[in-house]
């Protein structure tokens, strides 16, 4: 129905980045709420690191599956919840909450 | 939802960088004709439990704020073009949609039965926050 698929119902990534403003060259990024990982794996072009966390297991897969395709080693996926994250103080740079609130 | 900024709070290092972006329901979708800059033809608004649900979502922001949680950097907007075949698509896509309102508001009524691409513009806000 939509070119592209479901990803077209959101900005691309570099363009939602770019807009930030904000230099992730190094950086380690949480993607809270990423979905099939659109953010993470545009993230992951400059970043040191992106964990996408997200519950759904089906769209981590896909995420999982893109970034084999795009040779993207640096992007974690991962289950989760915003509410309750298994994750170390302070362990990262950056958090990104897109369409998550 | 606080709970969640309260968590992204503890996860950042000192001075860390919160990102908020959300589609903004204060502002209406724009439908545009032919191109994603073509002319506005019609306008959809957002359904109201969408909106209820952005104004929690802004109360959580302003509780950390407000908490010194974390100190705002800098807001902003992005508009974001999605493309249709034509205003059945559209119609058959906003059936199902959990915010846009069900219906466009047409600004002429030739435009409700568009046979050729139309562009639903909608406004995207983002908020960056620094941890304090």
């Amino acid at each position: 129905m939509f070119p592209g698929g479901l990803g077209f119902l959101r900005p691309p990534a570099e363009i939602e980045l770019r807009a930030y403003g904000l230099d992730l060259r190094g950086l380690r990024v949480a993607d809270i709420g990423s979905g099939e990982g659109r953010l993470a794996l545009g993230a992951a072009r400059d970043a040191a690191s992106v964990l996408a966390l997200d519950p759904d297991r089906g769209a981590l897969a896909r995420g999982r599956s893109e970034a084999k395709r795009q040779g993207v080693s640096n992007v974690k996926f991962s289950e989760g919840a915003a509410q309750s994250l298994r994750l170390p103080d302070a362990s990262f740079d950056v958090v990104i909450f897109s369409w998550t609130l | 939802m606080v709970d969640a900024l309260q968590e992204a709070h503890r996860i950042l290092v000192e001075r860390g960088v919160f990102v908020d972006a959300r589609p903004d329901s204060r502002v209406s979708a724009r439908v545009r004709a032919g191109s994603a800059r073509g002319r506005v033809i019609g306008t959809i608004g957002s359904q109201r439990p969408t909106k209820t649900d952005d104004r929690l979502s802004d109360k959580a922001i302003a509780n950390v704020l407000g908490r010194r949680l974390f100190r705002s950097r800098r807001r902003g907007r992005l508009w974001h073009a999605i493309p249709f075949e034509d205003s059945d698509e559209l119609n058959d896509y906003l059936k199902d949609h959990l915010r846009f309102s069900k219906r466009v508001r047409w600004l002429a009524p030739a435009a409700r039965r568009r046979t050729t691409p139309l562009f639903v513009e909608r406004a995207v806000r983002f908020e960056i926050l620094e941890k304090a």
